[in-house]
């Protein structure tokens, strides 16, 4: 056996250390280690790593099922509301608004739809929890909202992502493929519902709930 | 009336291998001791979930013990059952003793 082979993968020990959730991850990889050394294969070693990742994964979410329904929900929320979000402005008036207001509600009453349309589905889990308060939807609606306002900079910082369109070099439009898209919108749902939700009081609640 | 707690499956096995192996309770002997009673080749990640389950039921402890150079100088993390774990186990075993009583497929006679 080589030197190389006679070592766990490096790789697999670093992707245990940070893409597994858990408290006893050095354990885990000790005990790993020593089975290696043992006698077991690399391929047996990838595929306990592969395990532990997948197994821990599913415990947060178990743990937190609430903030992932709310990021869920809020994933859904595009395709439910369709045109909605379009017309949102138009709710408000924002034409006879002063300005800044007017501004104000034309650029943001879109994405507070989007923030608030989602939020009866985290109260519900949260109430199904036994960890409701109203502080963590006002917050986390808010977080959300910001959140999504950021989103809008995008192009600014990554100026790269913008193409010109086929037809009118002038115009150029935002590229990012769809499982992208929808991947940064989960997450920015999930973040919000996590720092939202994230108290001493609350996190024991959740917690609690996932002890009993 | 009081909460109880039940286990589940894995759980139990594990918290059963954990009082079996008394003060040498680790990942690594566990596992072989759910291969050689149990018959089941379980993973490490699923046997730390448990334990972490576990530990959060506060049915077990938790405590480091020295590194060692054949872990590449990773600590082995003992476990250990409480009272509270003895009385899950046991409340564990009397209800399934109950389900499984009175089953004549169960006890070898033909229904």
């Amino acid at each position: 056996m080589s030197r190389g082979e006679s070592n766990p993968p490096r790789s697999a020990i670093w992707l245990l250390r940070h893409a597994c959730p858990g408290s006893h991850n050095p354990a885990l990889t000790g005990d790993l280690v020593e089975e290696f050394h043992e006698g077991r294969s690399r391929g047996w070693f990838w595929k306990q790593v592969l395990i532990a990742i997948a197994v821990g994964l599913l415990g947060e979410i178990r743990q937190h099922w609430p903030h992932f329904s709310y990021a869920i929900a809020g994933m859904a929320m595009p395709a439910f509301l369709g045109k909605t979000i379009e017309v949102a402005p138009a709710f408000f008036h924002w034409w006879v608004l002063p300005w800044p207001w007017s501004q104000l509600v034309l650029e943001w009453s879109p994405d507070a739809l989007l923030a608030l349309a989602a939020l009866p589905v985290l109260a519900a889990a949260l109430v199904i929890n036994g960890a409701f308060r109203w502080v963590s939807l006002l917050r986390t609606g808010m977080i959300c909202l910001a959140l999504i306002r950021l989103e809008h900079y995008l192009p600014d910082v990554l100026p790269w992502l913008l193409h010109p369109m086929a037809g009118n070099p002038h115009l150029r439009i935002l590229i990012i493929p769809p499982a992208f898209a929808m991947l940064l919108f989960f997450s920015t749902f999930l973040v919000s519902a996590w720092l939202g939700c994230l108290s001493p009081r609350h996190a024991n609640a959740l917690e609690g709930q996932a002890k009993s | 009336m009081q909460k109880r707690t039940f286990l589940g499956e894995m759980e139990l096995m594990v918290l059963l291998a954990v009082v079996r192996l008394g003060d040498e309770a680790y990942g690594v002997p566990i596992s072989q001791e759910l291969l050689n009673l149990a018959g089941r080749e379980v993973a490490f990640g699923s046997i730390y979930a448990a334990l972490d389950r576990l530990e959060q039921k506060r049915f077990v402890t938790s405590l480091l013990g020295d590194p060692t150079p054949e872990r590449g100088g990773r600590a082995k993390r003992y476990f250990r059952v409480t009272p509270a774990g003895v009385r899950a186990v046991k409340m564990t075993r009397t209800a399934l003793t109950n389900l499984w009583s009175g089953i004549p497929l169960m006890e070898g006679r033909r229904s």
